[in-house]
């Protein structure tokens, strides 16, 4: 199944930013999708650094199971306000 | 009314926007506008940029108002944050709530003050006036340094 990966803000800066197609296997979870964009740009696995998940515009816990077509987001912890 | 949520590009009409949520069953209007600060960690700031994920902090903030609204008696809400690049002094966050008393106007306002900054998909970015590089801000307390090594805060500070 494929689904859309979007990267926002410092995560966004190390991947380029450009929104990205990631071919998973049927019953993936969302940390899973986070795995593998982190085995392309490691750099996003510095120490302490824990990027957050959304799943069709919604926060995610990594657990989350995708199906084909999802939209994923990657961010860092959010500093709005 | 439904409530006016917003991810804006340019300077907001506060004053317009507070107009807007008030009706005349309402006694209290609390409002609450976030602004750009000169200093962060003993450094000067000159600017800030917000980042956001439009459609989805559009979508929490729809969220958020539904939420709100069936917690509080409330009769008009406005939440509204900027992104781009916004001067010190500038407005990046306003809420507004009206309500029929105090109350729940002001219990209202502080919730969702204290929600968008815990929730809502925004990231803002330091722009120094000493010279040095930028630095992003991770996570809502505002506690952690801008460097990627450095990552989100562990604990929740309580004297924010």
């Amino acid at each position: 199944m494929k689904v859309k990966v979007l990267y926002f803000a410092r995560v966004a800066e190390i991947t380029g930013g450009q929104d990205q197609e990631l071919e998973l296997t049927p019953g993936a979870t969302a940390g899973e999708a986070l795995a593998e964009v982190v085995r392309r740009y490691p750099a996003l696995a510095g120490p302490g650094f824990s990027p957050l998940l959304a799943v069709n515009r919604e926060h995610a816990e990594a657990s989350r199971i995708l199906t084909d077509g999802d939209e994923v987001a990657i961010f860092p912890p959010v500093s709005g306000g | 009314m439904e409530p006016i949520c917003l991810i804006v590009k340019d300077a907001m009409d506060t004053a317009a926007l507070t107009r807007q949520v008030a009706g005349d069953r309402d006694g209290a209007v609390a409002t609450f506008a976030g602004t750009v600060r000169n200093h962060h960690r003993q450094r000067p700031v000159d600017h800030l940029e917000y980042h956001a994920y439009p459609e989805m902090a559009q979508a929490e903030l729809q969220r958020l108002a539904h939420h709100l609204a069936d917690r509080y008696e409330v009769n008009g809400m406005a939440l509204v944050h900027r992104t781009g690049r916004l001067a010190v002094g500038e407005v990046s966050v306003f809420i507004a709530v009206a309500a029929p008393h105090r109350q729940p106007a002001l219990a209202c306002c502080a919730a969702a003050i204290e929600v968008i900054k815990q929730r809502l998909p925004v990231w803002k970015k330091e722009f120094f006036a000493d010279g040095g590089e930028p630095e992003w801000v991770y996570g809502p307390d505002e506690i952690c340094a801008g460097k990627p090594g450095a990552g989100p805060a562990q604990g929740r500070s309580t004297n924010a």
